[in-house]
């Protein structure tokens, strides 16, 4: 190295390295916010009519992706304009773990008689099937993973069955309380986070168990 | 010159970015494993008003991971077998159930199942394969089965009346021939039902009642019983030890094929010092006990006097008592004689029950069935074979050659549910369902419950469309060959609700499901009464001492890998071996004074020559193994036995000679070997890596004279 040479400032590596790790983290972080944003998570609840007696209605919301799905059932038409209770589709949310998809026989019980195949294409495809001995594939719209263990029977026994202030009439509030007012979308689509900060918050407000195997088991 | 980053630094720039990824990652809710229309749902069509999604049905039925014929409970939900329990309600197992059992799910689930027809490895439908069975048979066909009972044996049975009265052959190479050839000869009952439960004391020669013997699970509720207090008390004797021996007061070794002389040596004991009458027994085996002396037995066996004596006066304390032997017709009589000493027939014995009709009954099977098999295929005596339920390539002893009887065979059909060592040499492999899609009864060998027969029930819907229960395949079979009074049954079922309705007398559909619902029905049985005079043979056995500088070869049967049936299951895989708590791989047991002749240390590889051929697995220095001995466990060791088996382990089953016991024809289950070391040394993976516990006290234990001294314990 020659003496006359200019001495060279050193690169400031640290402060290169603070800065990019400052800079990407503002990155990370604000992204984060955004999508935050985006799936509304701050938003104030904006559904209007009664909600669940004695419990802390939810509020954090999820908008989530349009599901295909092999026929178009509108939950709008049959829960909604025609007032049909979830409970007597998704019987087994009241039985089980699982709230289950209605037996196409179910279906048939009405479609038979009432906007039969003839009228309506949809439920041609329904009756096609029914009559083919097909079960129709539904994709699923909420799922949880599989080690999480998620009862509706408990979910519905608290806030609906022993709610001194509630009606099984009612029982689409409850229901509404995770997945979101079904009237609204149609087509199912998911409405809530359904994460474990979600149950959380949740089981925080309304005294749930806080036990890490009480759903982890 | 250059920015040195020293730890200050690294600390900073490691402290911030870390920060950030920590603030990145915090409290924001992660979707990943939150799927939306990933996965399928379907939805019932009509379903019963029982069926609710999410929640399980029990339903009955039988275990058949081995040939004890357990009951089972299976639970199903949403159309799925989940989980099997042992039916509470049956005299055999009493609710319990063994890993065996419980891993049936795994043959179920197996990704490894044969679910079409097969020509020559290709694919083929039903119509195509029974053709070709048709055009090429030739000869009347014979039958090579694992143990069989029930209605399939029936069933067995008139195919092969009416398609040329072929031979059965019934294998099993873990099976208790030698005692029932002991029991037929002494009591005139090959089937007594043993009361472990009723015993004060047990003593066994290498009869493994807690892990392979007969009926485990039934042996092991009893044993919990005769556990209870006042306690009963266990002593084996045998060269290798097994899981009943591992749970013995006393254990003692004995050199390979001597069990008998330290029976007929504890008899001479008794005769001698605790004056016990030989009045009952027959000449011949009076002379024996007079011949073995206790020093004839410290020659032949390796146990000493002392031991005899003690072994003599737990039996002399612990009144009634049971003795059981097996692995040798010698053994086994020689436990019987000391049963016949001790007065334990009627008490600790009774006769067992005669099943009417008869051929209903278990065809047990035995080793003589396979060297049966072997020597007429050899000798051209069999044009057509259909084998289920057992896989003589890899049980077969070397030296029986089965590949090259095999290939004598015109016309060989599997009907199976694997790919193995046997299917790959069948022309025809037909697809079996498993044991949770078929229809069936079991007749447990055990006699418990005096005529109770085990019914199986599917579980659930067939998982592959193409495969067909064994019962059918038999009715098929026997209705193709023209049987008589088959004309009428469309399946298997119809012909066994039909069989069931007679022996409960009302084809009512309520009592059919009452069946069904106990997994159970009381067939009508008679029982036996014990001769008065068994013609007992009792010969000064012969003992299997290696030559010098050779060992005698031991392979022992586990509960879990079986005799390799279970190999491709990974759960049994995966279970630690009850007595060296190794899994997924073969070990060779052998004794630390031996091992140290030889130079070994644990985890040395050895090559194991026998004049059959060689192995080469890994050492476990143990002490539960005769010097003179060297065990390796069956199992494993297959070439063809799916993913999870193929080339795990190696099978010490090729190495034996196949040499045959003079009364049963059963094999003896050791041969001579050479062991020498091949210079490599791996860990063994055990699931317990040491012996000790490094004073953490995870078992309390006293030693075993502490014990004595204050407990009085044997």
């Amino acid at each position: 190295m020659s003496p006359d040479r200019p001495k060279r400032r050193p690169f400031p590596w640290i402060r290169t390295i603070m800065a990019v790790g400052v800079v990407g983290a503002l990155i990370v972080l604000g992204g984060q916010m955004l999508e935050q944003e985006r799936v509304g998570g701050e938003s104030p609840v904006t559904e209007a009519g009664p909600r669940v007696p004695n419990a802390v209605f939810p509020t954090e919301t999820f908008v989530g992706k349009d599901v295909p799905q092999p026929i178009n059932y509108s939950h709008k038409l049959h829960a909604g304009d025609l007032g049909i209770n979830c409970l007597y589709c998704h019987t087994y949310a009241r039985r089980s773990m699982v709230a289950g998809i209605p037996p196409t026989a179910k279906c048939m019980g009405c479609h038979t008689i009432v906007s039969t195949a003839d009228e309506k294409p949809e439920i041609e495809k329904l009756t096609v099937m029914w009559e083919s001995g097909q079960s129709p594939a539904w994709n699923k719209v909420n799922d949880m993973p599989d080690f999480v263990h998620f009862s509706h029977e408990r979910h519905l026994q608290k806030f609906l069955f022993d709610n001194p202030d509630m009606n099984v009439e009612d029982s689409r509030e409850v229901c509404a309380m995770c997945h979101g007012d079904m009237v609204e979308v149609g087509v199912a689509k998911k409405m809530r986070p359904l994460t474990m900060g979600f149950c959380n918050t949740c089981h925080e407000n309304n005294d749930g168990p806080a036990d890490c195997t009480r759903c982890h088991k | 010159m250059t920015t040195k980053i020293d730890r200050r630094n690294f600390l900073k720039v490691l402290g911030l970015g870390g920060a950030g990824a920590a603030l990145a990652g915090c409290d924001m809710p992660s979707y990943a494993t939150m799927e939306e229309g990933e996965e399928q749902v379907f939805s019932y069509l009509a379903p019963e008003e029982y069926m609710v999604p999410g929640i399980g049905i029990w339903y009955a039925s039988t275990c058949l991971q081995c040939a004890a014929g357990c009951g089972v409970h299976g639970r199903v939900r949403e159309g799925r077998a989940l989980k099997l329990e042992g039916n509470p309600d049956t005299a055999v197992n009493k609710g319990k159930l063994c890993q065996m059992g419980q891993a049936a799910l795994q043959t179920h689930y197996n990704p490894d199942r044969i679910t079409k027809p097969r020509i020559g490895g290709k694919e083929a439908t039903w119509p195509e394969a029974l053709a070709y069975i048709k055009a090429n048979a030739s000869g009347a066909p014979v039958w090579l089965t694992g143990s069989i009972g029930g209605h399939q044996a029936v069933m067995l049975d008139t195919h092969l009346s009416a398609s040329g009265g072929g031979k059965h052959y019934a294998v099993e190479t873990v099976n208790a021939q030698a005692w029932q050839a002991a029991c037929a000869d002494t009591l005139g009952d090959a089937h007594p039902e043993l009361h472990i439960d009723k015993a004060s004391s047990v003593l066994s020669f290498g009869a493994d009642f807690l892990g392979t013997w007969i009926s485990p699970v039934k042996f092991m509720t009893d044993y919990g019983e005769f556990r209870g207090a006042p306690r009963g008390v266990l002593t084996v004797v045998e060269p290798a030890m097994t899981l009943s021996g591992a749970n013995a007061d006393h254990w003692v070794a004995a050199r390979p094929g001597s069990q008998a002389a330290v029976a007929l040596g504890v008899a001479h004991m008794l005769a001698t010092e605790y004056a016990v009458s030989t009045s009952a027994l027959p000449a011949g085996a009076v002379d024996a006990i007079v011949a073995m002396t206790p020093e004839r037995v410290s020659e032949l066996s390796g146990v000493d006097a002392k031991t005899l004596s003690k072994i003599a006066d737990t039996l002399m304390s612990n009144h009634p008592s049971l003795v059981i032997g097996d692995g040798g017709y010698e053994t086994a009589a020689a436990a019987m004689t000391l049963n016949l000493m001790l007065g334990n027939i009627g008490a600790t014995i009774t006769p067992g029950v005669e099943l009417i009709p008869a051929d209903l009954g278990v065809r047990g099977g035995s080793t003589k069935a396979l060297a049966d098999f072997a020597s007429d295929a050899q000798a051209g005596r069999i044009g057509t074979v259909f084998i289920t339920g057992t896989n003589p390539v890899f049980t077969a002893p070397g030296g029986l050659m089965m590949k090259d009887a095999l290939a004598k065979i015109d016309l060989k059909v599997a009907v199976a549910l694997f790919e193995d060592e046997t299917t790959q040499m069948c022309d025809v492999v037909l697809p079996l369902a498993s044991p949770l899609e078929d229809w069936g009864t079991h007749v447990p060998p055990s006699g418990a419950g005096r005529g109770e027969i085990h019914v199986q029930q599917p579980l659930m819907e067939k998982l592959h469309p193409d495969v067909l229960g064994l019962g059918d395949i038999l009715l098929g079979l026997s209705q193709d060959a023209g049987a008589d009074g088959l004309a009428d049954f469309d399946d298997y079922y119809a012909y066994l609700r039909t069989a069931i309705s007679a022996m409960i007398g009302t084809d009512l559909e309520t009592a059919w499901q009452a069946v069904l619902q106990a997994g159970k029905v009381q067939a009508p049985a008679a029982d036996r009464v014990f001769a008065a005079n068994g013609a007992l043979t009792t010969n000064v056995p012969e003992t299997n001492a290696p030559t010098a500088g050779q060992l005698s070869l031991i392979t022992t049967a586990r509960q879990g890998l079986f005799d390799g049936r279970h190999a491709n299951l990974p759960w049994l895989q995966e279970a630690p071996d009850q007595i060296s708590k190794a899994v997924w791989d073969s070990w060779a047991e052998i004794h630390p004074a031996t091992a140290a002749g030889l130079g070994l240390k644990d985890g040395d590889y050895v090559t194991i020559t026998s004049d059959n051929g060689a192995i080469t697995t890994r050492v476990f220095l143990y002490k539960g193994v005769h010097p003179d001995a060297i065990a390796v466990p069956m199992g494993r060791g297959h070439t063809h036995y799916g993913r999870y088996a193929t080339g795990i382990g190696v099978n010490p089953l090729s190495l034996l000679d196949g040499t045959a016991d003079g009364r049963t024809g059963e094999f003896t289950n050791t041969t001579s070997v050479r062991v020498q070391a091949t210079g490599d040394n791996r860990h063994l993976v055990r699931l317990m890596d040491v012996d000790r516990q490094y004073g953490r006290k995870l078992a309390a234990t006293i030693s075993a004279d502490q014990h004595r001294r204050n407990q009085g314990g044997a």
